[in-house]
């Protein structure tokens, strides 16, 4: 078999396993989450197999408009999704972190009643992330895109008996659905600019039509296009395209939902952040990277609110009071480091390799992270930084794996993200060529102030649970006593052994695949080292005492510095405003007019009644008379 | 045949049914509809995978006469109507509103049935009016008589409102009937697109016809008879309203101003396309503060509809497809969702938002599961039914012209140059009965139009809002216990379960609406 048909059939059993898991789910939870591992362990079996199957491509007999048997010529969305070297690394990748997700998730959430549901919509999200990850099909991205939103929205709100997972949820899903109105504009842009919505004609039409500002109107599908420069529809829809990627992705201005998503269950968490759903904006662009390339406006607008996110979310990061949400800021800050290299690169090949190699490695070292600090919080019974205070002081596992994880989020050389954040600004940075100016400036600079910044708070993290100070909450206390101090069996140990051992090893997948790792060069490298070395320093000097109450500085940063109100206040506050003048127009307005047909009738019909009144004889005949004065002088008329 | 037996069986079975009323026990006149209901589905497959056409003149002068067929426009829309009328009597068996005898309410489901199939299988103008105008009465005294009883004088007004205003639009769609019948000579619509109507005669006539119509479907302004119908309306009631009522509107959209006056349309078309924008928003935005569910649900059919309108309004091929997409996916989510408020109404008695009750995914899941599907269903969610039409409609609004005009689709729809969904090379010069129709009338304003796709994407957001809204305010909630007692019936859950699966199969494969020689609307070739 060929790659793009093992994936396509892990893609079978990955989304045809999800109604299958909470099926077994009605006869018992423990049936379910053994059965949605299986499934897990299918799909990443397929995925590694595709590995070293042949590439190619493969038209899905699904999720398209016309039936298989159409003709080609005909089709305006054929659906293909195809395989080379770079896509079945990321596949796989994805591919073995939801397995890593699913056997953690079995033993994390054993007692939960809800476990069978949340198995299932993993598996499904893991469907949506692959078919992302396959997909040649705009229209197939789409839809990859936007399951991947709702199930989101199901594991966050996961919980749903709390009042604030119900409200994350509900955030989650409508910030990135609010960016996803952009990004379907940008779609439905490019597929009126190339007739089609498979990506190889989108590139090729994109390529085409940028040289030539005028062209025959007969050769061109898009009118609009041909009436004008195409750069400007081209600028259009990438800047559409990028603001959808920067909800999905949690960059500034969307940043604030992804915050509030900690509210799910950890497993859920590493899973929407490591590979998934976060990471999924990258490999749009990354696809698309020959048409972004051709789009300056698009280019400036990712350049500043990557620049921006990554260095406002690393210094938020530092500050949080609890070490989850230390996490999720740092893949927003992250995240904006892997898409950074795709809007200042100097040829389209340099940014998608750097962007890829990013997504590579962040999605191993944020799984580990994630994974121990969803272990370690059921030790401690609770997230806060002063409940998890000295929890791995007495276990060299637990130092030995947040460790590595955190030494590679900080990007020291030699581990997969040193790697890869290495390339990233060596891309970035244009060593020994013309950059494009303030744009790559920018995001230069910012990129060197963050890797300190991730080493102080990455430094921050690891004293959290390396060093003991205080003693943990009583609250904290109660509830892992109540869980019994259950510790996690060897599956799980195994898994995040495994992982640990990714972080270095992942390295080679650089070395020996198909991964560039890019031209490292001696003096940024130096300069790297420099900082993050002054980043461990600053970072262990200034890091807050948390059995203290929180200064105020921590104070606000816990609140993402009021973006939740921000938020209601410039959106949900006026829509709902508007929303409350259309329901009173349409009860004050609309219904009168409805009513009057009502009113005609029966007003007519009290006419009638009292026109016909038998005692008012001569006000029959007056009648007669006019009607007989009417068809007179319509006759004349005529 | 499988026309006739469709028609007949309804016809007949459903007058037995209103003559014998109170003689016939309940249990023999519930199998009897659902006999009647079954067999006219049978029989539907049967026309819609042969091709089915029956041609005999009545008044020859005029060609008025019994001149049915099915074709892709009409089947998807036949199916659907065949289909949700045996729901809807299967459901009747165990959940049948108080208010008359069973055999009154059997009947008039059928009769409901018996107008809709009629309306999408005429190819007579004459005929299209009396199927459209049959539907009205057995609608009117589904309300009436077996409607909400909590408030009587709230239900003989929406029931008095609901008929006397679409029968203003009926009138005035008639008014347009007439013209178009008197200015081509014939009733036969293949003749009339062949009189061959100069440019301004068919902009007027388009005018009548699209402003009758929009009262059925409803566009906004005309829209206010929808909320308070489906208010009153007993759970059939709001099914069929919405999954086979409005459908008759956007169906008349299609066969009638769009076919028959293609130049007119496409003059119509922007304003249609504004129009139907408008109720996307509007109808999204009062979602977002209305308290009544049923209400709720009434104004989000108005955004969906808005789809249709828009995609109609463009005047392209993609977007005629989009809105016959757009249809069959808001009939079944619509119908989904009307059945679980339904059941939610019959269970608590209201189904006022304001009201706090135990969560449904805490008490009563399965009831639960139906409503999340519906609800993923109705805010577009991709892989169930209802992503493909409203997508697409944003598609075609963006690029009107990439997909040739729509007018020659519907009539050259057996020809070997369509690829439904496809970029079609049909172009605004075609051929019918050896005539040449040449349309003159240009695409719409393109920024118009695009910013038109751009307000409808974001009224993709505001279906997001409520849809979650609703579910954050009755889905999600507070710890509970689980009732099994009161969660779905058995009935309810086969009913709801064929719709379920219905949308995230139509999701799959929309092309099994449309294409090839299947039982879901292709033509056997």
């Amino acid at each position: 078999m060929t790659a793009p048909h093992l994936l396509a059939l892990a893609l079978l059993v990955l989304a045809a396993g999800a109604p299958a898991v909470l099926a077994a789910g009605l006869a018992s939870r423990r049936v379910a989450s053994g059965l949605a591992q299986v499934v897990a362990l299918a799909a990443a079996g397929l995925g590694v197999a595709s590995l070293w199957g042949a590439h190619g491509a493969y038209a899905l007999p699904v999720l398209r408009t016309t039936d298989p048997a159409t003709p080609a010529e005909l089709t305006l969305f054929p659906a293909r999704i195809a395989t080379g070297p770079v896509v079945v690394t990321i596949a796989a990748t994805v591919l073995l972190v939801v397995l890593a997700v699913q056997v953690f998730a079995g033993w994390y959430l054993h007692d939960d009643d809800r476990q069978p549901a949340f198995a299932a919509t993993v598996s499904l999200f893991a469907a949506a992330m692959l078919l992302l990850v396959v997909s040649r099909d705009l229209i197939l991205t789409l839809i990859g895109w936007e399951v991947m939103g709702w199930c989101s929205y199901l594991l966050i709100g996961h919980w749903s008996r709390k009042g604030s997972a119900r409200r994350a949820a509900y955030k989650a899903f409508l910030v990135t659905r609010l960016a996803d109105a952009a990004f379907v504009i940008g779609i439905v842009a490019l597929i009126a600019l190339a007739g089609s919505s498979d990506l190889e004609q989108v590139l090729g039409a994109s390529s085409d039509l940028s040289r030539v500002t005028s062209s025959v109107a007969g050769a061109c599908p898009d009118t609009g296009s041909c009436l004008g420069p195409n750069t400007a529809l081209i600028n259009l829809a990438m800047t559409a395209l990028v603001i959808g990627v920067l909800g999905k992705s949690a960059q500034i201005p969307f940043q604030d939902w992804l915050i509030d998503a900690m509210e799910g269950p950890t497993p859920a968490s590493a899973l929407i952040h490591a590979a998934t759903m976060v990471a999924a904006g990258t490999w749009v662009l990354t696809a698309l990277h020959p048409v972004l390339f051709e789009a300056p406006v698009a280019l400036w607008v990712l350049a500043v609110a990557t620049a921006a996110t990554m260095i406002y979310a690393a210094f938020t990061a530092f500050f949080q009071t609890d070490v989850k949400r230390i996490l999720a800021w740092s893949t927003i800050s992250q995240v904006a480091v892997m898409l950074s290299p795709l809007a200042v690169a100097a040829t389209v090949d340099d940014g998608s390799a750097a962007a890829a190699g990013h997504l590579f490695s962040h999605a191993i070292f944020k799984a580990l992270l994630f994974l121990t600090v969803g272990w370690l919080a059921v030790l401690a019974g609770s997230t806060a930084a002063r409940d998890l205070d000295g929890i791995g002081a007495d276990s060299t596992f637990a130092k030995a794996v947040w460790g590595l994880g955190l030494i590679s989020l900080a990007g020291v050389p030699l581990t997969v993200g040193g790697i890869s954040k290495e390339h990233v600004i060596d891309v970035a940075a244009w060593i020994g060529g013309d950059g494009p100016g303030l744009r790559q400036g920018i995001v230069t600079v910012a990129l060197l102030v963050t890797v300190a910044m991730t080493a102080a708070y990455a430094t921050r993290a690891y004293e959290i649970v390396a060093g003991r100070r205080g003693a943990p909450t009583p609250q904290a206390q109660a509830t892992a006593a109540e869980h019994g101090h259950r510790d996690a069996g060897p599956l799980v140990k195994g898994t995040l052994a495994l992982l640990a051992l990714a972080t270095l090893a992942g390295g080679l997948v650089f070395l020996v695949g198909p991964l560039d790792p890019g031209h490292v060069s001696v003096g940024l490298l130096a300069l790297s080292v420099l900082l993050i070395g002054t980043g461990v320093v600053v970072g262990w000097y200034l890091r807050p005492d948390d059995s203290l109450p929180p200064a105020r500085l921590m104070t606000l940063a816990s609140n993402g510095f009021g973006a939740d109100t921000a938020y209601l206040k410039v959106v949900a506050v006026p829509v709902l405003a508007l929303a409350r003048l259309a329901a009173f127009v349409d009860r004050e307005v609309v219904e009168t007019y409805v009513r009057a047909p009502g009113w005609i009738a029966a007003l007519t019909g009290r006419g009638a009644d009292w026109s016909h009144a038998k005692e008012r004889v001569s006000t029959d005949l007056v009648w007669v008379v006019l009607g007989l004065l009417a068809v007179a002088g319509v006759a004349l008329w005529g | 045949m499988g026309l006739i037996i469709a028609m007949v069986l309804p016809a007949v079975v459903g007058s037995l049914l209103i003559i014998g009323s109170r003689r016939i026990n309940a249990g023999a006149a519930g199998f009897l509809a659902l006999a009647a209901a079954a067999g006219a589905l049978v029989a539907t497959v049967a026309a819609a995978a042969s091709g089915a056409r029956i041609k005999r003149s009545w008044v020859a002068d005029w060609g008025i006469g019994a001149n049915f067929a099915t074709d892709q426009i009409s089947s998807p829309l036949a199916l659907l109507t065949a289909s949700i009328t045996v729901l809807v009597v299967l459901h009747g068996l165990r959940h049948r509103p108080p208010g008359g005898s069973a055999g009154l309410y059997y009947g008039l489901l059928l009769l409901v049935e018996l107008g809709a199939l009629a309306t999408f299988w005429t190819r007579d103008l004459i005929v299209f009016f009396i199927a459209f105008e049959i539907v009205l009465i057995p609608m009117w005294v589904l309300i009436h008589r077996f409607g909400d009883n909590h408030d009587p004088v709230a239900r003989r007004e929406a029931a008095i409102r609901f008929v006397l205003y679409t029968a203003l639009g009926s009138s005035i769609m008639l008014t347009g009937i007439l013209a178009l019948v008197g200015q081509a000579g014939t009733s036969d619509m293949r003749q009339v697109l062949a009189a061959g109507l100069t440019s301004d005669t068919q902009l007027w006539i388009a005018l009548l016809l699209v402003i009758g119509l929009a009262v059925k479907v409803p566009v906004f302004p005309f829209h206010s008879w929808l909320p308070p119908a489906h208010t009153i309306a007993p759970t059939a009631g709001s099914v069929l309203l919405a999954a086979v009522l409005l459908k008759m509107g956007t169906y008349g959209l299609i066969r009638l101003p769009l076919a028959l006056t293609p130049d007119g349309f496409a003059r119509v078309g922007p304003l249609l396309a504004t129009l139907g924008v408008v109720g996307i928003l509007w109808g999204g935005l009062i979602c977002l503060v209305e308290r009544d569910l049923k209400r709720l649900i009434a104004y989000s059919s108005v955004a969906h509809m808005g789809f249709v309108a828009l995609a109609l309004g463009t005047g392209s091929g993609l977007g005629l497809q989009a809105a016959l997409i757009a249809n069959v996916a808001h009939g079944v989510i619509s119908a989904l969702l009307f059945f679980v408020v339904g059941a939610l109404k019959d269970r608590w008695g209201s189904v006022d938002l304001s009201v706090v009750r135990p969560a449904l995914r805490e008490s009563w899941p399965g009831l639960g599961v139906a409503l999340m599907v519906g609800l993923a269903g109705s805010l577009g969610l991709p892989g169930l039914a209802g992503f493909w039409g409203e997508f697409l409609a944003i598609a075609s609004a963006w690029n009107p012209q990439g997909s040739g005009a729509a007018a020659p689709i519907v009539w050259l729809q057996d020809a070997e140059r369509i690829g439904w969904f496809a970029y079609s090379p049909l172009d605004a010069l075609f051929e019918i009965d050896g005539i040449q129709i040449a349309l003159t009338a240009g695409p719409p304003n393109a920024a118009l139009i695009r910013g038109l796709a751009v307000a409808a994407a974001l009224g993709a957001v505001l279906a997001a809002a409520y849809s979650l809204r609703v579910a954050k305010l009755i889905w999600m909630g507070d710890e509970a216990p689980r009732d099994w007692a009161g969660d779905v019936t058995p009935v309810e859950a086969l009913v709801m379960a064929v719709l379920a699966i219905a949308i995230i199969v139509l999701g799959l494969m929309p092309y099994l609406i449309f294409s090839g020689p299947t039982p879901f609307g292709g033509v056997l070739r």
